[in-house]
Parts: C-alpha cells; structure tokens; sequence
C-alpha cells in the first residue's frame, strides 16, 4: 500500500482536548486531492506504551481540492477508557515531526444529486462534515449543520459559522439538538440528504427521529469513523486447523491469533482495509462482522470475516466459535 | 479465476433494467415507514384491479397522510405526480396501481425529479403493453408485445426487436433493427 | 503512402505507431469474459513495441479521430449526455484529462494552477490543437464549451462517468462516440448493473457483481484498466446501435469478399478501458479507448496471427453472438491460418 511522508507543519491547541494537526509533504512536493469527507490514515508506531504500532483514521478537514497541506483535528481519548493510545502519540507529536500516512481514503462524501444536505455532528463527529461544507460552499449547495458540542470544547467552531454563515445552529445538549432535528427532518425538500457523525448512541437517535419522520434509509447517512472504540464483546473459541484457543473480551481475533504465531497479513485494524479477511468453515457459530469492507452478500453469505473486528456470535447453545480457515 | 459455467441462467433480476412487475403482475407494499403519501392510480383497461391495489395500499396505511389521484391516462399519471412532488418534502412515498407501462412512464418521472428507489413502490395489474424506443429514428411505439418481440416502428417502419433493457429515465424499452444484417 | 516502418514489419496498411502501439489482448489462448483489471498505467511489452505507459494516449490518429467525433456529435447530441447532478463530475472529470494528457504529452500540453483556493484559477495550454485558454473552477462562463465536450474534443477516449450513492454506481454523464454495439444515449441514468444486463455470461459467473464491488471501494488517485475486444468490418470507430442499419450488413457483405480486400476489412477492435476515481466529485470515471488493427497488419506478428486464429476457433457460440463475430469468425480464423506459410516479419 502506497504511503505518504508528511511532516507536521502545524499544531493548534486553542480547543481543550482537540488538536488540530497540520501536515505537509516532507520533500515539499504536491499532495492529492480528496473527496470531501475522507479520512486520513496515520501510521501511529509502537512503543510508549502503545503494545504494537496503530493505524488510526481522523477526517481531513482542511481544503480537499489541490490541498498543500492535509488537515486534521483530534479529540484526545482516555487511557483509562480503552483508547489504544493514538490520539495521545498524536497530542505528543512536536512540530517538524515525521507523520506516514496512507492516501486519503473516501467513504463518506456528499451526495451529487442531493438537492439539499442536512448536517448533525456531535462532538469530534464535526470533522468530516467540515469538508462537506467546503464543498457545498465551493459548488452553491444548499446545506445546514446542527452541531452539538460542549460549551467551549467545540472543535471548528469558527470554521463551520465562516463556512455557512447562517445556516449553522450550535447546541450544548441533546434533547435541544434532537428537538430541532426534529422540526428540521420535516422541512427539508425531496431531494434532500441527511449526514451525522458522531458517537454511534447519538448517531442511533439521529436515524430513529428520521425513521420517525419518514426519511428512507437511502437518504441517511452515516461515518462511523475513528470515534468510538469497538465493543469489546464477548469471549469466543477458535480453532485453526487442529488448534484451538481463546479470544477473551476485549481483544481481537486478529491479536489472538498473532499470540499464537499466526501471521495474517493486516493493515487498518479497523475493519476498513479488507487485508485481514479470513475464510471460515461449516461449524462456525455466526459471524459479528463489524467491518466495513465485506458487503452485504459476503456477510449473508457467512464464509468470510475480518480478523480485526469481527468476533463470533453464539449459537442456540450459547457456544461462540469460529473455524479459521488458513 | 475459476467460475461455473451458468450460460443460459436467467439473469437474476436486480441486474437487469427490466423490473420484475413488467414481467409479471406484482404488487408492492407500501412502506410504513413513509409520512406522505401520493397514490397515482392510472385507470386504464381494468379498473377493477387498479381499484383493489389501491384499496389495499390505503387500507394498510389507515391513519396516514394518503393523497389518491386518480387519473385516466399516464399522461395524467405522470402530471399529478409532477403536482405532487413541486412542494414534496423526504418523507414523501409514492406508490402507482396500473399497467406496467403506466407504472414505467411514472417511476421515469419520479426518477427524473429525484425519487430513490426506496421512495417508489408499484402495483402491477397488466403486462401486456410495452413502449419501444427506436434507437434509430428516436420514434416511439406502444403495442401488445413480450420481450424479444419484433415490431414495426411507428416512425422509420423498421422491425424492432423489443430489447430486455429499460431506461429509468423514460421507461421505453430500446428497439433497434432486427433484420439489419441481411442484405 | 510515405511513411517509414519499423525495422523487421513490412508496409502496413496502418501508420507504424498504430502497430508498434497495438494493445493485443489475448494473454491466454482462449478468452472468457473475467474481472480483468489491473494497476495502471504499467507498460506492456509487445513484440512491435509496447502499450499502457500512459492513461490517456495520443497517437498519429489524434487530430482524425477528433474530427470525427466532432462530427458524429453534429450529427447526434445524444452521444453526449450528463443529468443535471454530474455538473460536478464533469469538472473533474475535465481536470483529471488535463493533468494525464500533460502527462502523456508534456512538450504540448500543460495544466497549471495559477492560484490555488475555493475556486481555483488554471491555466491550459494543448499545442496539438492550439489551444491557450485561462478558466475558473466551476464558472462555465470561463470556458468556450462545457467542460465534458470540451475535453471529450481533445481526447481519443470516450469518457463515461459514473455517480455512486446508496451502494450503487450510476452511468449518469458521458461523450461517447465510438461505442461498439451498444446506445451510450438510452443507457444514460442507468446503473452499472443495469447496464451490462443483456451481457450472457456476465451474472451467472458473478463478474459484473464483483466488478462493481471493485469499482465502488476505487479511492481518489487509484487508477486501473481493462482490455475488452471484438472484430469490427471497416476501419469503422462509431459502430453504435444507432447506425446498425448502416453496418449490419456488413457482416454477411464480408463473406463475399476475397481474401485480399477480407483482410484489409477486417480489423480486431481492441477497448483498453481506463477506472478512475475522481476526488472531488467521488465519480468514477470510465475511458475507454479504441483501437483498430486490420488483419494484414496483425498478422505481421507471429504470435498475434496464431492466438488470435485459437481464440475465434475456440470462443463459445453464446459470446461469438453477444460480440456479434459469429458469422465472419471462422473465415478470419481460417484467414489467419492460411497465412501461416508465408511467415510474419515479427517472430511472437
């Protein structure tokens, strides 16, 4: 997979938590362009307490078209609540620091036809809908944001209000953000699209109230992106050949079978990249699959999962097990 | 690459452009989920099936916002839908009872002014009549006819063979010449 | 004519490069439709020289096969279609030309950002045809034509563009042509899928289904490509269902030909098709490039002369019928043999 050497060029900590992240081409030359919406790949190494080396997505909120810099703002999370530890390597990078990254990568752009975009972020969830608004505001789209953050502790708060002056509504908590959605899911003309991002129990409430308003699953759209750590989930047994073993809540099928000497070949450990993907066999339970690379006939069909993220499901019994077939 | 051999298979129908309800009658439930919706009925040869469609999409959506417009041609299909959709807001679902060119002639127009695939649902009572675009002199033809039916153009009088393949943007089957190779 | 040949080819009836450029594409010896693509672009050698160093290639035909697409397009508007949402895509997809025909030509043609931004200014510059003009992103008062015809009049490829929402790619824009036996103009608005519909074969081995998985995770500045192929009679680019009438015919007039005028008519007609996905629409754009080589000149390459006799010998019926050779493909396998006694000036 190709790489990019960046350099960070800048650093701004004026939001408690949130560090905008700024990254140049580390031999000046020319960086690709980007769909609006897409996530940047950073290479986190391991060390400092960080077990292995990362790969952590963050959306890219800077200029997307002829970019001389790629753009990035990071909530820092929680040890002590699970965080891996990127956003920390991230909020210890010192300018002039080396950064790899893979391509920007798209997985949520705007929709071309959609003759309106109704935007609802909440928290960090505002990164890659900052992109959206350059666009609309670029090609004359109608857009408005519903932006939920802590008094504040907003991220971009500036930039969206500059971006679409007039058609941003900031909220400092979810029924009032919820409630305006609300009236707002109602008004929007047919051709309307609707985007969130966000922690995924909010994301949740945002499709419930446009389910509520009618909207079809066609129109809603979601990035599930770099926010909530994976459910840790329940243990399961796996076996490889004539082995077996367990995967314990908590850790992946990916790290277990890395402990056990298994090289599979892997590179987002995030569901994203497709790397991971592993063939199962007949007496599989179920498969939690978790990732956003297999489609929806992969996934129906069952003979396949991401080592990464996808964990099993129990049958009737209530064993969980997985066949890894190498 | 490995493959088995299925020459022959009937195409599964998601892959082609020719919906499953031209082929034969289906009729579509109505989505629940919908706030508005418009209801065209196109009341052609059999009013009686177009009526019990109808009657069965409205009585599962009791309590719901339901505008029933009746029209006697698909011109007028089309145009009540046009009306319809001038002030729509998502939400809005449309549903349409009448033959499967009617059907096709008013999910061309919800397409083109922007209605998604889950915002459009279709109650089959005919099958019989298909539309043929020439692409040849671009002329039209409305007759009785199956797939791979042969036809004379209305414009240019040549013999069209009536293709599996259906614009969404206007509803016609392509025709093009059936015979254009023998000298 | 006054050309010179490479060392080793005898005259051809083609320009030289058009034989030195030739994309064959039989890398078995027996063809079956697949998911074909690979990286590109990536030169491949060939025994008269090599193809795929460039996305967009420019050869002897460029200022020919631009007047003709002018003049198809003077004939018939809907070869150039777009729905009203790829205004966007069309931008783009005009940029991404640019840059690759710079690439492919830099001593004639240049794009330059003049000043970046929202709304950048450019600067384009294609000697081949003079062109020196200055524009403005998204202002279509900056440019002499819209930005899809304008570059389609600056390039040999056909250009289709492709919008993805809700999981499903849509062939809502285009310029084409040069299509072979299939209407660019009533398929405009369908999906990737619907498209490819009529195609045997295609479903049942699941390669349409995986080519549009492929297509839809494409990322911005991934390109890739594929080789598709038929026989065409005439040195015929535009062999659109629009003017079967005028070259149906042709394939039962060709059996009445003699061996001579048989193999300067007949051509194997070879698409290179470049994927391509355009970063600030999110749109996939589709080129595809045709390429004609009459059989005189193919047969100037030993290998070229025996796969392509193995492949027409042995293609089942079904795909002899969809690519609309099965009349004419046993006399030109029967053509390509019969030239094996006087040899070929290029050993395969």
């Amino acid at each position: 997979m190709r790489r990019l050497s960046l350099v960070v060029a800048g650093i701004d900590d004026t939001v408690p938590a949130v560090r905008r992240l700024v990254l140049a081409p580390a031999d000046g030359g020319e960086l690709p362009s980007y769909t609006p919406g897409s996530h940047l790949v950073l290479d986190v190494p391991s060390g400092a307490g960080r077990e292995r080396a990362l790969a952590n997505a963050y959306s890219l909120v800077g200029e997307s078209l002829h970019p001389s810099t790629y753009e990035v703002a990071v909530l820092l999370r929680d040890a002590a609540e699970g965080a891996a530890g990127g956003s920390a390597w991230v909020h210890g990078l010192r300018i002039g620091d080396p950064v790899t990254t893979m391509p920007p990568r798209s997985s949520f752009a705007p929709v071309q036809p959609a003759t309106r975009h109704l935007l609802v972020a909440a928290g960090i969830g505002i990164t890659p809908l900052v992109s959206h608004l350059r666009f609309h505001a670029r090609w004359g789209r109608e857009a408005e944001l519903l932006y939920l953050h802590r008094e504040g502790r907003g991220a971009l708060v500036a930039e969206v209000d500059e971006l679409a002056p007039g058609a941003t509504e900031h909220f400092h908590n979810r029924v009032s953000v919820l409630a305006r959605l609300r009236d707002r899911l109602l008004e929007q003309p047919i051709g309307a699209h609707l985007y969130t991002c966000g922690p995924t129990g909010f994301m949740d409430l945002v499709v419930a109230e446009a389910r509520a308003a009618g909207w079809p699953a066609s129109r809603i759209h979601l990035e599930h992106f770099g926010l909530d750590d994976l459910d840790p989930g329940e243990p399961f047994d796996v076996t490889v050949g004539e082995q077996r073993f367990e995967v314990a809540s908590g850790v992946s099928l990916l790290e277990a079978m890395e402990k056990q000497g298994y090289a599979v070949p892997n590179l987002c450990r995030q569901g994203v990249c497709g790397e991971c993907r592993l063939d199962l066999g007949p007496t599989t339970t179920g498969v939690w699959h978790r990732d956003l690379y297999l489609t929806d006939d992969d996934k129906a069909a069952g003979g396949c999962a991401m080592a990464c993220v996808s964990r099993a499901l129990p049958a009737a019994g209530g064993r969980a097990h997985l066949e890894v077939l190498l | 690459m490995t493959s088995t051999a299925t020459a022959g298979a009937p195409h599964p129908p998601h892959y082609t452009s020719v919906p499953g309800w031209t082929r034969e009658p289906i009729i579509q439930p109505a989505d629940p989920v919908g706030r508005v919706h418009t209801v065209i009925e196109v009341v052609e040869e059999d009013p009686a099936a177009t009526g019990l469609v109808v009657a069965g999409w409205v009585g599962d959506l009791d309590g719901r916002d339901v505008r029933h417009r009746a029209c006697t041609d698909t011109a007028a299909g089309v145009a009540a839908l046009e009306a319809d959709l001038m002030a729509a807001k998502v939400g809005h679902r449309v549903l349409v009872a009448g033959s499967a060119a009617a059907c096709l002639a008013v999910r061309a127009a919800g397409v083109r002014a922007g209605l998604a695939d889950d915002e459009m649902a279709f109650g089959v009572v005919s099958v019989g009549t298909r539309t043929v675009w020439c692409v040849h002199c671009s002329v039209t033809t409305v007759a009785e006819l199956a797939l791979d039916d042969v036809v004379a153009c209305s414009g240019c009088e040549r013999s069209l063979l009536v293709y599996p393949h259906v614009s969404r943007r206007t509803g016609q089957h392509l025709g093009f010449m059936v015979d254009a190779e023998e000298t | 004519m006054s050309i010179t040949h490479p060392a080793g080819l005898s005259p051809t009836v083609s320009a030289p490069d058009l034989v030195t450029g030739f994309p064959f594409p039989f890398p078995q010896e027996t063809y079956r439709y697949s998911t074909n693509v690979e990286p590109a672009p990536g030169a491949v050698p060939t025994p008269t020289g090599q193809w795929g160093e460039a996305v967009v290639d420019v050869d002897s035909e460029y200022v020919h096969e631009l007047v003709e697409r002018a003049a198809i397009l003077g004939r018939d508007r809907s070869r150039h279609a777009w729905l009203p949402h790829m205004d966007v895509a069309c931008w783009d997809a005009m940029l991404c030309l640019m840059r690759e025909l710079s690439l492919t030509r830099p001593e004639a043609m240049a794009l330059t950002v003049l000043e970046p931004g929202v709304r950048p200014r450019y600067h384009w510059r294609n000697d081949l045809l003079g062109i020196d003009h200055t524009f403005l992103l998204g202002d279509p008062s900056t440019l002499p034509d819209e930005p899809l015809a304008w570059i389609a009049a600056q390039v040999q490829e056909d250009i289709v563009l492709l919008d993805q929402r809700d999981g499903v790619l849509y062939g809502d824009a285009g310029v084409v042509t040069f299509a072979a036996d299939w209407s660019f103009g009533f398929d405009v608005g369908m999906s990737f899928l619907e498209i490819h519909g009529p195609v045997p074969r295609l479903h049942g081995e699941g390669i349409i289904t995986r080519a549009h998985e492929f297509l839809k995770r494409l990322q911005p500045g991934e390109t890739y490509r594929r080789t598709n192929w038929t026989l065409t009679i005439g040195r015929r680019l535009d062999v659109s269902t629009e003017l079967y009438p005028e070259w149906g015919p042709d394939r039962d007039a060709v059996l009445l030909l003699d061996d001579e005028a048989f193999g300067r008519d007949v051509h194997l007609r070879v698409e290179v098709q470049h994927l391509i996905r355009l970063p600030e629409s999110g749109a996939v754009m589709f080129l595809i490039r045709t390429y004609l080589l009459p059989l005189v000149d193919l047969v100037q390459v030993e290998h070229w002369r025996v796969r392509t006799a193995d492949v027409l010998e042995e293609l089942p019926q079904d795909l002899a019928d969809y690519k609309g050779v099965a009349k004419y493909r046993h006399r030109t396998a029967a053509w390509l043999r019969a030239r094996g006694d006087a040899g070929s000036a290029v050993a395969g």
